[in-house]
């Protein structure tokens, strides 16, 4: 028997869609001001750059991707003049969709690509550094690159934290000499907190999701982990995601559901097929909901575990009563912080990953799990076919679906609702009938 | 007088070409290859023979292509059908710049030089997206004959956007458009569109400049020519005629060269392989 | 002249059981032409790179999902399907995503009793990675020893270095006879040459290359040259496309791939700290993709090559998906044709097509050779 649940809509929902193109736009009007514009990965370590001033913005790849790959016309344009220019065609489609954007110089919020001044980056796949190597060519501006691989949390040291360390060290002095501005340790000093607290606190959003029924579906948490993914050292999305937690919270204390008749509780994996959200409602009509993945939860949010030995937000400098004083501090803060981020781990071993799945799926109490195979983005794709089998082996039913979160060319829709036919009948799921 | 001929032994159909000295064609044929490749291409050989009202003597250099072209045993060379569809389009439409191949198996872009020499050239990759092969996956999902597809598609008036490339995806695709209740023109179209995207893709890898010349078994398809068309916003050479004889035509011309050149007697080789 | 590493390369896994016969050390299994063998050499093991069979199979998709390259997937089936099976050891040096699941499947699948992940650093052009990269070969020496119970000298160190020196430097005495105007080594001899000193012995290989240098230098070959060809890209071991390639009218002078000339290009410089040396040297040598930026370095040493070579045109070969060949092919092609270098792109497979694969080439070779063909 199912319940019907009470749903209403966010209360910030207006605010969250009012903020992301409040983003999009201030990059785009940067120059009108004689601010900088600077455009590097989501993974990119942001916070450095806001060093440089209050008036700095910048773009970041692979949502600005996603909202190319939302708009399937236009990412099909973009598909082609990438192909053209001889391209491979299984390259990251985040890439190929923000490098067709930039050949036909077209913002996806309207006018012109907006040029820019720089671009940062970090390393973390085969293509993140290779991206920019591209784009800095293209439109002959200075490029620097951070690298990452250090191996995973769980055994860093002082010689891995080092490395990193120095990198971003050297970045500061890179980023006075290609702008000509003087670096405020001030200001990096605020961004590191201000990253720290929003990405703490989309890991406290994530962990309200918890309670039955959900609070958020993951659908709608996609449109809310974006604004971690476009400036997460930004003050406006540290507060942001503090009303955000208050209103999920908010919700769960009255018993707001994001569905009516939520039944069965499931984790997707991988960034979705952009184009084809409508993946998510049509799993709906069997009363499932999917209550997020390590990619919602670990991309943005950076956790910890608990001495209970669950998994929590973790505690950030200023929870932990540490004041930064100076940049190295600060920098060794950042390094630490992201390179434990969840998402991350898997990049050196598949079992870490699969351990967090499980990890999800026992705290979230989930009744399945369905992997997006997506062929549009290596890095979250690593190592995704052990997880299966390290998944399947606990008993935990799982399913996988092939696709592309950006290039809609690699998904068939038909065999895809198939598949989750089929899924929902293993799960013991029939339409609900309303 | 001396004539030359050319031979495309291709992976369907073979063609037979015998110029003159002028370069006009004064025989041609086509065949089905078969599984006999060394008899289809005697046999296509001997029929523009027939054609042309002549003796096999009188040809003193025959020069083999396309992927038959080592099976060609009569043969005194051979040259690749890239080279042959670069030099045969060139001499079919003398403003040839860009050759857009389209076959079965693989589509071709070739550049060439106003003299027909190959400046640059990019062929699909393994998958077959963009070839003809794409266009038969929808003619089987349709139950249709492949030669009704060009004409049933240009009757559509609200194409579907066939949004896959990959051509295993592509019958699925077409029967969930069906079972949507669109109609067959108008998936028909959205199909030929989509392999023109594909195509023209190729074709700017080597950098598009005008004539565009189509050449390839695809040819045969008014659907196909028009897609392109819409998509470059430019025209195509066709020749409905004798476009399939193109290659044929290039490796004969190839073959005149050769007898302009030398003016040495044919003798026959037996190739290898 | 070259059966000796012929047999070394066609029977592999006969050599390392006959070198275990012989030795007390393991045989260890390295991914990725970085890993740093001197370490191993050092420490009595028996490095060796492992390399796929070019056969299809149907073992690994379960574990590496079909998007990533043909080449990872086709070395994780040789240790999935047993060939492997004297193997105790396995290292992974950092490099790109592929090769990485061919590692943590391996030692999720496949027994072994050490499986080592050195973390060496992608970005090589920062001063940086050298002190952090001595770090990462300290750790990977400790875990060494404490497997083995055998300590690891500089002295044994510097031995090692050394002996690997002295091969890299022979089989550069054979790659500079490739640059005469009738080489009197065919491309595919000296892939099978690179690819059979990733298996055996380097004392082997060098006695072997000592033996057989003198008598090349007077080799009467007779062959036509034909067109002088360059190969550029992705891991490529593929000796039927290379014999294909060299039937038709070219031959291949040099290459630029971690399965050829990009393996043993550099020396080690000795400075004084040996860990230092061994691993700057891994920094220093011609890039893969996954660690040429930000600056293209690897473009610069690739028209070096082709200019050193006197070559007439070039072969981009990639594996399928592999994505960091794949951000270089476009713009290589462009920089090449800047210079006057025609190119041809393939992507490649376990097994590669030779029909589709020889027709692009005859057409390359009619396009590099046009002054022949009119």
């Amino acid at each position: 028997m199912t319940t019907a649940y009470k749903t209403e809509p966010l209360k910030t929902w207006q605010k969250a869609k009012e903020l992301r193109l409040k983003y999009y736009k201030d990059y785009q009007d940067a120059h009108k001001t004689g601010g900088i514009r600077w455009t590097g990965g989501a993974w990119a370590f942001d916070s450095i750059p806001a060093g440089l001033g209050r008036d700095v913005y910048n773009i970041t790849g692979e949502p600005y991707a996603a909202s190319v790959a939302f708009d399937r016309k236009l990412s099909m344009e973009c598909m082609e003049a990438v192909d053209a220019k001889g391209w491979a065609r299984d390259l990251c489609s985040y890439m190929r969709n923000y490098w067709g954007s930039m050949y036909l110089g077209k913002y996806a919020f309207g006018g012109e690509y907006p040029d820019p001044d720089f671009c940062f980056q970090d390393h973390i796949c085969c293509s993140h550094a290779k991206w920019y190597q591209h784009v800095a060519e293209y439109k002959k501006i200075p490029y620097f690159c951070i690298d990452v691989s250090v191996g995973p949390y769980e055994d860093l040291d002082e010689n891995r934290l080092m490395f990193v360390v120095n990198q971003m060290h050297e970045s500061i002095e890179w980023l006075e000499k290609t702008t000509g501005r003087t670096y405020s340790d001030e200001l990096l000093i605020e961004a590191v907190e201000n990253e720290q607290r929003s990405t703490s606190t989309w890991a406290e959003i994530c962990c309200l999701n918890m309670a039955r029924p959900a609070p958020l579906d993951e659908k709608t948490m996609y449109s809310l982990y974006v604004h971690g993914t476009l400036a997460k050292h930004n003050k406006e999305m540290a507060d942001f995601y503090e009303e955000l937690r208050d209103d999920v919270k908010d919700r769960v204390d009255r018993g707001i559901a994001a569905i009516p008749d939520e039944r069965c509780r499931l984790m997707s994996d991988t960034q979705p097929p952009w184009g084809f959200l409508k993946v998510f409602r049509y799993l709906e009509k069997f009363g499932a909901i999917s209550v997020g993945s390590l990619y919602t939860f670990g991309l943005i949010g950076i956790w910890e575990t608990k001495p209970d030995g669950t998994w929590g937000p973790r505690a950030t400098s200023m929870q932990r009563g540490e004041t930064i004083t100076s940049r190295d501090q600060a920098l060794r803060i950042l390094a630490d912080w992201n390179l434990s981020k969840p998402e991350w781990q898997h990049f050196y071993d598949p079992n870490l990953k699969t351990r967090m799945m499980l990890q999800i799926i026992k705290q979230w109490k989930l009744d399945g799990v369905m992997l997006h195979l997506n062929r549009g983005c290596e890095g979250l794709t690593c190592g995704i076919m052990e997880n299966r089998l390290g998944i399947s082996e606990t008993g935990v039913p799982i399913m996988t679906f092939e696709g592309n979160m950006g290039d809609e060319r690699e998904f068939d829709e038909k065999r895809v609702m198939t598949r989750i036919d089929s899924f929902m009948e293993t799960l013991g799921l029939t339409e609900l009938t309303t | 007088m001396a004539y030359a001929a050319g031979v495309d032994v291709g992976s369907t159909q073979t063609k037979a070409v015998v110029i003159d000295e002028d370069r006009r064609i004064v025989g041609r044929a086509l065949v089905d290859t078969g599984a006999n490749v060394v008899a289809a291409a005697q046999h296509a050989f001997d029929d523009a023979l027939q054609d042309g009202g002549l003796d096999e003597k009188e040809v003193e250099y025959v020069i083999g292509t396309g992927y038959g072209r080592y099976r060609v045993t009569f043969g005194n060379e051979q040259v690749t059908e890239i080279s042959c569809h670069g030099r045969g389009a060139v001499q079919m439409f003398p403003n040839t710049r860009t050759v857009i191949d389209m076959g079965g198996q693989d589509t071709k872009a070739i550049k060439v030089s106003p003299q027909g020499e190959i400046v640059d050239f990019c062929m699909n990759d393994k998958c077959a997206a963009g070839t003809g092969r794409f266009l038969g996956a929808a003619a089987t999902a349709l139950e249709m004959p492949l030669s009704e597809l060009g004409p049933k598609a240009l009757e559509s008036k609200r194409p579907v956007r066939i949004s896959t490339t990959c051509t295993v995806f592509a019958e699925s695709e077409v029967l969930s458009w069906l079972g949507k209740g669109k109609k067959i023109e108008d998936i028909l179209w959205g199909v030929h569109q989509s392999i023109a995207s594909r195509s023209v893709a190729l074709l700017r890898r080597v950098g598009l400049e005008a004539e565009i010349t189509f050449t390839g078994g695809v040819t045969k398809n008014v659907g196909m020519i028009k897609a392109i068309e819409e998509r470059l916003e430019a025209k195509l050479n066709v020749n409905p005629e004798d476009g399939h004889y193109i290659g044929a035509l290039g490796a004969a011309i190839f073959a005149l060269d050769h007898i302009l050149a030398s003016r040495q007697p044919r003798k026959t080789v037996e190739t290898a392989s | 002249m070259f059966d000796k590493f012929f047999d070394w390369y066609h029977n592999r896994h006969d050599y390392a059981r006959q070198w275990l016969d012989k030795n007390d050390g393991e045989v260890v299994g390295c991914f990725c032409s970085y890993v740093p063998e001197e370490l191993l050499y050092a420490n009595g093991h028996l490095p060796m790179r492992m390399l796929g069979s070019h056969e299809p199979q149907d073992v690994t998709e379960p574990h590496i999902f079909g998007m990533f390259c043909p080449f990872c997937r086709d070395v994780l089936a040789q240790g999935l399907k047993g060939r492997y099976d004297y193997m105790k050891g396995i290292v992974l040096a950092q490099s790109c995503l592929h090769l990485r699941q061919s590692f943590t499947s391996w030692r999720n699948h496949v027994p072994v009793d050490f499986a080592h992940y050195i973390y060496m650093p992608n970005k090589v052009q920062t001063e940086h990675a050298r002190p952090y990269y001595a770090g990462a070969l300290e750790k990977f020496k400790t875990a060494l020893e404490e497997w083995s119970g055998r300590d690891i000298t500089d002295e044994s160190l510097r031995d090692a270095a050394e002996l690997y020196d002295e091969n890299r430097r022979l089989m550069h005495q054979v790659y500079d006879l490739r640059k005469e105007p009738n080489p009197v080594v065919t491309g595919l001899e000296a892939i099978v040459m690179v690819a059979s000193s990733f298996m055996v012995d380097k004392k082997d290989h060098n006695a072997e290359l000592k033996r057989i240098l003198p008598q090349l230098e007077s080799r009467g070959y007779e062959r036509e040259t034909g067109a002088r060809l360059m190969i550029v890209g992705s891991e490529d071991d593929d000796t039927e496309f290379v014999k294909m390639v060299e039937s038709v009218g070219a031959t291949i002078v040099t290459d630029d791939h971690c399965t050829g000339s990009r393996y043993f290009w550099n020396t080690t410089e000795y400075t004084g700290d040996i860990m230092s040396d061994i691993g700057n040297r891994y920094i220093d040598r011609p890039a893969c993709p996954t660690k040429d930026w930000e600056e293209r370095r690897r473009f610069d040493h690739i028209l070096q090559l082709a200019k050193d070579f006197n070559v007439d045109g070039v072969i981009l070969i990639q594996q399928k998906f592999c994505d960091p060949h794949e951000c270089d092919m476009p713009p290589l092609r462009t920089f090449l044709e800047e210079h006057g270098f025609k190119s041809l792109s393939l992507e490649f497979d376990v097994t590669v097509p030779l029909g589709p694969m020889r027709v692009r080439v005859e057409a390359f070779l009619e396009m590099v050779g046009e002054e022949e063909l009119f």
